[in-house]
């Protein structure tokens, strides 16, 4: 009874704020990282080599660093020379570059799927590449993208978790600091995870509804 | 008889990979309405001369006019203008794999010359009706036949009212079954006065239709003239001989 009475009114209210916190993190994180991702990626294929090979070097760096140091660096680092971030905004730019670097690896992939005689065609209409790029591949690439962008939006669920290592306390940092006042590790931390559970599975099921959406003759996955 | 004007002229096209000339020196030009026909071995430099005409492939050297005009394609406002008076299909039809027939149609209508939804859908039903796809313009390209694919491409080039059209293999890509429902409507728009460059291996329907044919080897237009010349009495050993191995494959198919 008394363990009850000390999860509603301790564990419930305080992961529930961190839940929230963790919510606004997620969210513009996942779509800033998806723009960038788009972006970054058709630099990449279509831009020319200078430009191309700068959406290259950006990847290569957000990819290649550990997230926790890109925090790190964001929070702790630049203030150093002038720029001010507070936790919530360090972690969000934090993400969305880093899921971004990652999108923009699977909508290389779908862009360099698309076949060269549709561009041609386009061209042959007289599209301007713009144009093309816009109305002929984007619409065909995000479709081929979106199972591997689905499953970054996963992850950048999970480790929207480390957010609470720059003092922004999200859902992670609230079960920490529950924990350490009760020493109930166990406990709280099988709720954490399992509210994480929940948060991958509505995205997942949310991502499946988009792709079904989304689904065209000629592009369904057959299952052999 | 008073000529028809000349639309598109070709002078000395040139275009080389490494120091391989696969299209070297390529000249002709073509009248209002005309049918001219490339023939000849794969290889031979036929696609590229099509696609150095519309740029696709940017020449190493050579002009191309159209209505007297020289192109002037690295400007891109005029080569995508241009490009809109140039109609293309291809061999593979190239069709828009995400959007239905009447989407293939109406796009550039839309994007392109800046049409009105209504109005192009307007257009591209009409463009579809024209080709025999009334019926099919809520289908995917996936959910066609080969031969339908390729009258959709027809219909899309054709809605943008090109002054010529660069066909490339139209056929050659197709089932000898669906290959005539593809010429009948080549045949069509010849007759309805469309100016047409094509290549092709149908060599009788070659010798049927075209005003002239374009005999073309290693990248060099090797003989040019009116079928029943080129049939009876080519210059060249090189192109009796081809035309009589071509004759023995596809002769009796239309």
């Amino acid at each position: 009874m008394e363990e009850l009475f000390f999860l509603q009114n301790e564990v419930a209210p305080a992961l529930w704020k961190g839940l929230l916190v963790s919510c606004r993190l997620i969210v513009p994180s996942a779509l800033f990282g998806l723009v960038i991702g788009v972006f970054v990626g058709v630099l990449r294929v279509f831009g020319n080599p200078f430009v191309s090979a700068l959406a290259n070097t950006y990847v290569a760096l957000f990819r290649g660093f550990p997230l926790v140091v890109q925090l790190f660096i964001w929070y702790f680092g630049l203030p150093h020379i002038g720029i001010y971030f507070s936790p919530y905004g360090a972690s969000v730019i934090a993400f969305s570059l880093c899921s971004g670097a990652y999108h923009s690896e699977y909508v290389r992939g779908a862009l360099l799927s698309i076949k060269k005689g549709q561009m041609m065609a386009a061209q042959a209409l007289g599209f301007s590449k713009i144009q093309m790029i816009w109305s002929v591949v984007l619409p065909q690439a995000f479709r081929r993208a979106l199972p591997g962008c689905g499953n970054e939006i996963v992850y950048l669920i999970k480790y929207s978790s480390l957010a609470y290592m720059i003092t922004c306390i999200e859902l992670t940092g609230q079960g920490k600091i529950i924990a350490s006042e009760t020493f109930k590790y166990t406990e709280i931390f099988m709720i954490v995870g399992a509210v994480y559970l929940v948060l991958t599975s509505l995205a997942v099921w949310g991502l499946h509804h988009l792709e079904s959406r989304f689904r065209l003759p000629g592009f369904q996955h057959y299952g052999l | 008889m008073n000529e028809k004007k000349i639309i598109l002229q070709v002078e000395k096209l040139t275009k080389r990979y490494g120091n391989k000339d696969v299209l070297k020196d390529a000249s002709f030009s073509i009248r209002e309405g005309e049918l001219k026909i490339l023939i000849g071995p794969s290889g031979g430099g036929k696609s590229t001369l099509l696609q150095c005409i519309n740029f696709l492939v940017k020449p190493n050297a050579g002009r191309v006019f159209l209505d007297g005009r020289e192109v002037l394609y690295s400007r891109k406002r005029d080569l995508y203008s241009y490009r809109q008076k140039v109609g293309m299909i291809f061999q593979d039809f190239n069709l828009f794999d995400h959007l239905t027939a009447l989407g293939n149609v109406e796009i550039a209508l839309v994007r392109v010359k800046k049409m009105s939804r209504d109005e192009a859908r307007v257009r591209a039903s009409a463009e579809l009706d024209r080709v025999g796809l009334g019926e099919h313009v809520e289908k995917y390209p996936a959910q066609l036949s080969g031969g339908q694919k390729q009258r959709v491409s027809i219909a899309r080039a054709l809605a943008m009212d090109p002054e010529v059209m660069l066909l490339d293999e139209p056929t050659s890509a197709l089932d000898p079954e669906l290959i005539s429902e593809v010429l009948a409507v080549i045949r069509d728009l010849r007759s309805n006065g469309m100016t047409m460059i094509m290549s092709t291996h149908q060599i009788s329907f070659a010798g049927e239709m075209a005003d002239e044919i374009l005999f073309m080897e290693n990248g060099i237009i090797v003989e040019a003239g009116p079928p029943k010349k080129l049939f009876a009495q080519a210059e060249c050993q090189r192109t009796r001989e081809f035309f009589m191995k071509i004759a023995e494959i596809y002769g009796e198919s239309r």
